[in-house]
């Protein structure tokens, strides 16, 4: 196996600019000394709460935000060292789903310039373009008929759909999905699951999920990264960390999330082995 | 995919609006009047300041069938005037506020997108500018060029385009951190591209349909300035000059001796600016839904 | 036994902006709340459960039109196609909004908040507001400090308890909570959810939940209604209706849960959750149901399940296609 994505002791956070005292540069560290390794085909879930820093990591991983420290190794290449073109071809291979799919997609656009970008970008002709984004309208279940439709008339799990087909359209090796289900409904978070487990399956990716939601996480990972404030504590194969947490964070999160989800205590559902 | 298409849409669909039918027909007659309007004044040459042959006997005649609007303080034909008024009307608002909406766009969208110096100077340059009045800067142009179209649109255009920055800067700064500009940057796309599809695409609407409505004010500054004296020359078509020159002359006892110099360039102007903002008003409540179904009671 | 809340035949629907059709969020509904209930109503977007649970918290917008009649406390706070929730809006009732980041006011302390709350629906002055405020606060697991601080000082879940808090001061009968976990972290929900069983459990306030979540109705709620496209398809005891579901739509929003430890595959069914403009009388879950039957085209009767006490359920299939 050979590692596809490497955190050797990111430590990163953002500058506080404000007018003239510009010449004086704040640093508020959000990350602090945070190594890990993706290797390639596996797929890996970083949880953490609202303020932990998950969401700097992706910037990270995809090029938005210079560490102060440390290095991002992709395919073996410093990230932050490349030149831009360079850097540029290497984060051609990522694809990413973003956050929220009501405010990810341009509303005046139509959904085959959306989906056609990332290809348009690589400087593909457009009518080998309209070719491959009907392939990926395909894979991910979404009828042709919206192509010339605008981002407006979808519902959420559409406009999430086209946001997985963008994301898979350049054939990526590496998917980053930041919260891909958490503003869906139920029926649809698990379609969009599915859909997600299937492409990875399918295409052979390298899956890095970031999320809130342990329920979410166990779906679409082996294996967890846990962050807290900025720092990992604890990391792990899925079936271990949901079995034998390590630390005290770890383990009030998963007590929290069985307790909503009560259900488990009703005796129609069998718990595989007992967790906490 | 040019960006006006969602906007023709915009309007198509407001299109059934009685308000903006009215705004619409108020616009399009002034824009046809300034167009025909020297081949339909009864006396075009009067119409472009040419004192007639016989004046004496023409001076401050009241409204008649010969004299539609009456004469003014040199017996020329003020119908012919006010007419003929309209092109230049016309011209001065469209140009100041074409040119201070290229402008400020292009600054606005620059500050929001590449941040850190360039914001900050192109912000200070914005305000900068909008704290200086345009009557000064038409002051110092009438007294260093001559007087001439120029003098006000150049006027208004410096101090008109910083609000134009502005707002395109506002929208602007809420668009560049979503995420689809985000995945463009990262899927490499020129920062060209990225500007005119994901930035400048999605907030031109609101900004064309505020410079819609700044058509009218627009007009109003100008008028403002010519009637001031700074901005055309005397005897020149337009209706700030015109009740500059009814005023000048005559001074405040014009509005009881001979009230059709002032009422009539004051209606035209009322009229188009109310043409503009009924034409954007509609527009704007279609983009804000939050402002719906105020007026409904209106109309 | 008093009703909280009683329901009949209750329709709601938006008038579309260019006044053409009716947009209906809530279709004839029947529904009753006892006292002391913790009810939780169960649905996807659009299917009206928001509107609903806005109706009996007398937040309406002005451009919704209703049909039949809705009675809080036996007093008629709807009827027919006119409304007045004057002295139920507040004081029965207190709503408790979906985002607590944005529903609080950042520029008052959140004292100043319940004195706003208090003075205009119990006419308090600031010394009264103050102690109710303490009063609540203790009730909610927060101390008097945090009545001197503005909301941004705050986290996610004590603004969530803080509004829980301002809908407990006012001494309503009944809270509707729409939404309450969806805005904060996974690890805060539980929280905020025993809270709202303790107040229900312990100063007997009617609860009624909005959610999205299935799973987590359980550890509050002792009865819920699944609603579908402005109908409520299945309505009984929470353990009953989750332990033995019987509509085939609650039966996949359970199969959709992600249970942490069991390694189930989710089963979602093909297809959105549907919103029906037109007021006809069929299964709304017709088109993505995998039992679908011919009778499916007409409206199935809420018909009692087996001999569950209050278990109700409006499916041909379980009713053996038989009309009444």
């Amino acid at each position: 196996m050979s590692s596809i994505l490497e955190l050797q002791r990111v430590t990163a956070g953002y500058k506080s600019v404000k007018g003239f005292k510009s010449l004086i540069k704040r640093v508020e560290v959000v990350l602090r000394d945070i190594s890990f390794t993706v290797e390639k085909g596996e797929r890996v879930a970083i949880i953490g709460e609202s303020g932990s820093g998950k969401t700097t990591i992706l910037r990270v991983i995809l090029g938005l935000l210079k560490p102060i420290s440390g290095k991002v190794l992709i395919y073996g290449k410093d990230l932050y060292s490349l030149p831009s073109d360079q850097r540029l071809q290497i984060l051609r291979r990522i694809g990413y789903v973003p956050q929220d799919p009501y405010k990810s997609l341009n509303p005046v656009l139509k959904i085959k310039y959306i989906v056609g970008e990332p290809l348009e970008a690589a400087g593909v002709e457009w009518r080998y373009v309209g070719e491959r984004i009907r392939e990926v309208l395909k894979i991910v279940g979404l009828p042709q008929s919206i192509l010339n439709d605008t981002a407006e008339e979808l519902s959420g799990g559409m406009r999430q759909r086209v946001l997985i087909a963008r994301a898979i359209i350049a054939e990526p090796e590496i998917l980053v999905l930041d919260e891909p289900t958490s503003a869906l409904d139920v029926s649809i978070q698990a379609q969009i699951i599915n859909l997600l487990n299937s492409i990875y399956n399918t295409l052979k990716v390298t899956m890095i999920t970031v999320t809130h939601d342990l329920g979410v996480a166990q779906y679409l990972a082996d294996r967890l990264i846990i962050l807290k404030s900025g720092k990992i504590v604890e990391e792990g194969s899925v079936d271990e960390v949901l079995r034998d947490p390590k630390s005290e964070y770890t383990k009030s999160l998963i007590t929290s999330y069985l307790q909503i989800t009560g259900i488990n205590s009703l005796n129609n559902i069998k718990i595989r082995g007992q967790y906490v | 995919m040019p960006p006006s298409l969602p906007f023709i849409r915009l309007v198509h669909r407001n299109l059934r609006k009685y308000r903006f039918k009215i705004g619409l027909s108020i616009t399009i007659a002034i824009l046809v009047l300034s167009l025909v309007s020297q081949y339909i004044a009864p006396y075009p040459r009067e119409g472009l300041g040419y004192v007639p042959v016989g004046e004496e006997s023409r001076r401050l005649l009241p409204p008649s069938p010969q004299y539609l609007f009456g004469t003014d303080t040199l017996g020329r034909d003020l119908f012919s005037r006010v007419i003929m008024a309209s092109r230049s009307a016309i011209i001065q608002a469209f140009s100041v506020v074409f040119l201070s909406l290229i402008i400020g766009l292009i600054v606005g969208v620059l500050a929001a997108y590449f941040k850190g110096l360039v914001e900050l100077v192109l912000n200070y340059l914005t305000e900068l500018f909008m704290a200086i009045p345009s009557i000064v800067i038409a002051l110092f142009f009438r007294l260093t060029l001559e007087a001439g179209f120029h003098v006000v649109i150049i006027s208004l255009v410096t101090t008109w385009w910083a609000w134009y920055a502005r707002i395109t800067y506002v929208y602007a700064k809420g668009v560049v951190e979503l995420d689809y500009v985000v995945l463009a940057k990262l899927s490499g796309l020129s920062p060209a591209k990225i500007i005119m599809r994901h930035v400048v695409g999605v907030i031109i609407q609101p900004i064309l349909v505020q410079a819609i409505s700044d058509l009218g004010s627009a007009l109003l500054e100008a008028s403002g300035i010519n009637f001031m004296g700074l901005g055309l020359p005397p005897g020149y078509p337009d209706w700030g000059v015109i009740l500059y020159e009814g005023i000048s002359e005559m001074g405040i006892i014009a509005f009881t001796r001979a009230p059709w110099l002032v009422f009539y360039p004051g209606l035209f102007i009322l009229l188009t600016t109310l043409g503009f903002t009924l034409l954007a008003d509609p527009l704007r409540e279609d983009l804000d839904p939050r402002l719906r179904r105020r007026w409904k009671l209106w109309f | 036994m008093v009703l909280a809340v009683r329901a009949s035949g209750i329709s709601i629907g938006y008038i579309d902006e260019e006044e053409e059709y009716i947009v209906w969020a809530v279709r004839r509904v029947d529904l009753a709340i006892e006292e002391g209930d913790a009810f939780c109503l169960v649905g996807e977007s659009g299917s009206g459960k928001t509107t609903f649970a806005n109706a009996i918290a007398g937040i309406l917008p002005p451009h919704v039109v209703t049909r039949g009649k809705l009675y809080i406390f036996d007093r008629l706070a709807i009827d027919e196609s006119t409304w007045n929730f004057n002295g139920l809006r507040g004081r029965v009732v207190s709503y408790i909004p979906q985002n607590p980041g944005t529903s609080l006011s950042p520029f008052l302390t959140i004292e100043e908040h319940f004195y706003h709350v208090l003075r205009d629906t119990l006419r308090y002055d600031r010394e009264k507001s103050r102690r109710a405020a303490i009063e609540a606060l203790l009730k909610v697991g927060l101390d008097r400090g945090v009545l001197e601080d503005y909301p941004h000082e705050l986290s996610g879940g004590m603004q969530q308890r803080v509004l829980i808090a301002i809908a407990l001061a006012s001494n309503a009968k009944i809270i509707v909570a729409d939404e309450p976990t969806s805005a904060i972290d996974a690890n805060l929900r539980a929280s905020v959810l025993q809270l709202l069983g303790k107040l229900n459990r312990e100063y007997r306030v009617t609860l009624l939940i909005v959610t999205h979540d299935l799973a987590s109705t359980s550890i509050v709620c002792n009865r819920l209604a699944v609603m579908l496209a402005g109908k409520i398809v299945e309505t009984g005891r929470t353990i009953s209706v989750l332990r033995n579901p019987q509509h085939p739509y609650t039966k996949m929003l359970l199969d959709c849960i992600p249970l942490l430890g069991v390694k189930k595959p989710l089963k979602p069914l093909p297809g959105e959750p549907i919103q029906v403009v037109e007021d006809k009388a069929i299964c709304p879950f017709r088109e993505r149901c995998p039992r679908a039957i011919d009778k499916c085209v007409e409206e199935p009767p809420l018909k009692p399940v087996g001999d569950e006490e209050s278990h109700y359920v409006k499916c041909w299939i379980l009713t053996g296609g038989e009309s009444e």
